[in-house]
């Protein structure tokens, strides 16, 4: 009989740290799409220690680079955004067979999902001053004095929107199973009317959405989590991508179901010290809905190629795409009609 | 459409019935359980009206093929749907649609706004149709 996840991840650990350790209450969490995310407490000569493993899966949602992830953790830790300690970064998967990161594990709080109704009640202010606020911090950091600005490509200033946008449309075009006209023509717009250059080079978390960090029910943030698409780039990709209305759980006047749109514009430029040209987040708004429906596109892919099993590819290649298409019909009718 | 209601029923059966390692009991199975019983919730929201969606869809832009002028969606205009089963209903869907792609590029590429407003206005009701509404089997 094989060994094991526990075993072979105790004996890993054994090897590396050179000392003996037992790995007690692994327990897989949801969440994570993109990696199997697991808890675990490693239990030491010195004492047991919390832990999350992140180890790359058969098959997932997006395919990202776990180096440039686990960098991006690294750049961020103890740098006044709340996010974890990394332990380890193992590429070559050794006893675990598919390569993997450690990371501390942050007690407390939870992830609320984006399709609960009103999930930060009478904390959304609060909450979207520490959302947009520590978005802002992420945005304002400088890439060269951290270790993802050494893991990461750093792409020109006025060619950000095109490496993304040419990056997703690709994803479309080899993933897609029944033709898309509506995300199509946001494509076609996108690429006719470019925004203007980035102001600077940020960290752009690639996913820093509500649903996607741990809060402590009176609106403060406890982790950022998934900065699985973490990448350097113009720093109103994150913004957009925060406000897209598919991650304003039903509402229409709050974005992220915390605070109205001016609102977290204004937290996010006082974080930053960046201003939001609204016609070059008007393309990152449009662009935002056009990487998601990439993404959900993607998912129902690897559904049908995965056999069905994982509910969550069903769920996102089904559900949200088709959310995803009526938010995106509804700008470019705003749009055209302009 | 993918994923289809039958496949999405399939896919249900097999997350059901595929027993789970020990590291993935508790949270991870529950939020699985979760996900599978809103997706079979969804599932009978759609089998319920995905044949007439889809009918009604495709005749949407058949009827804007027939108004638009263009020669090359004329053919397609005349078209019915004949074959009324889910997967049937979807090849012709993904037939026209190819064809509305084309048709919005000629369109954007000749200045057309008028016609370029209409197609936004199908795009809008095309996405309605099929919208599905979390928490209602």
């Amino acid at each position: 009989m094989s060994a094991s996840l526990a075993e072979r991840l105790a004996a890993y650990l054994s090897r590396v740290w050179a000392e003996p350790v037992s790995v007690e209450q692994l327990a897989r969490i949801p969440g994570g799409a993109s990696r199997e995310t697991y808890r675990f407490v490693a239990v030491t000569p010195a004492g047991p220690r919390s832990l999350i493993l992140r180890r790359d899966p058969p098959g997932s949602l997006i395919e990202t680079d776990r180096g440039i992830e686990y960098a991006a953790i690294a750049s961020f830790h103890g740098r006044g955004v709340a996010a974890p300690a990394p332990v380890i970064l193992e590429e070559a998967g050794a006893e675990l067979e598919r390569p993997f990161f450690i990371m501390s594990r942050i007690e407390g709080g939870h992830a609320s999902s984006p399709f609960q109704p009103d999930p930060y009640g009478a904390h959304a202010a609060a909450m979207g001053e520490d959302f947009f606020g520590t978005l802002g911090r992420i945005a304002a950091a400088d890439p060269a004095d951290l270790p993802i600005g050494q893991a990461a490509e750093t792409p020109a200033l006025d060619q950000c929107w095109r490496r993304e946008l040419e990056y997703w449309a690709g994803v479309i075009d080899t993933d897609e199973q029944h033709p898309q006209p509506i995300v199509r023509a946001a494509i076609r717009r996108l690429r006719a009317n470019p925004p203007p250059p980035a102001q600077k080079i940020s960290v752009v978390h690639g996913d820093y959405r509500s649903g996607n960090f741990l809060h402590d029910d009176t609106g403060k943030m406890l982790a950022v989590l998934d900065w699985e698409m973490a990448h350097l780039g113009d720093p109103l990709e994150d913004l957009g991508w925060a406000m897209d209305p598919l991650w304003r759980h039903f509402e229409v006047e709050r974005v992220a179901g915390m605070v109205g749109k001016a609102e977290a514009i204004g937290i996010w430029e006082r974080a930053s010290g960046l201003k939001v040209d609204p016609a070059a987040f008007a393309w990152w708004e449009l662009f935002a809905s056009v990487k998601g429906q990439a993404i959900w596109i993607s998912s129902a892919k690897e559904y049908k190629d995965g056999g069905y099993a994982d509910p969550i590819l069903g769920f996102s290649g089904w559900y949200t795409a088709r959310r995803q298409d009526e938010i995106i019909a509804e700008q470019l009718e705003r749009l055209v009609a302009a | 459409m993918t994923p289809s209601v039958p496949e999405i029923i399939r896919g249900c059966t097999i997350a059901l019935a595929t027993p789970a390692p020990p590291e993935s009991a508790g949270d991870f199975a529950a939020g699985r359980v979760g996900l599978v019983s809103m997706l079979l919730g969804l599932s009978a929201q759609e089998a319920n009206r995905c044949v007439a969606a889809t009918i009604a869809e495709n005749a949407d832009i058949r009827a804007l093929f027939a108004a638009c002028g263009d020669a090359a969606v004329a053919e397609a205009a005349r078209e019915i749907d004949t074959d009324l089963t889910i997967a049937g209903l979807d090849a012709a869907n993904a037939a026209l649609r190819r064809q509305l792609i084309a048709l919005h590029e000629r369109v954007e590429a000749a200045g057309n706004h008028d016609l370029d407003r209409q197609i936004t206005a199908l795009y809008v009701r095309m996405a309605r149709g099929r919208r599905l509404e979390l928490g209602r089997g």
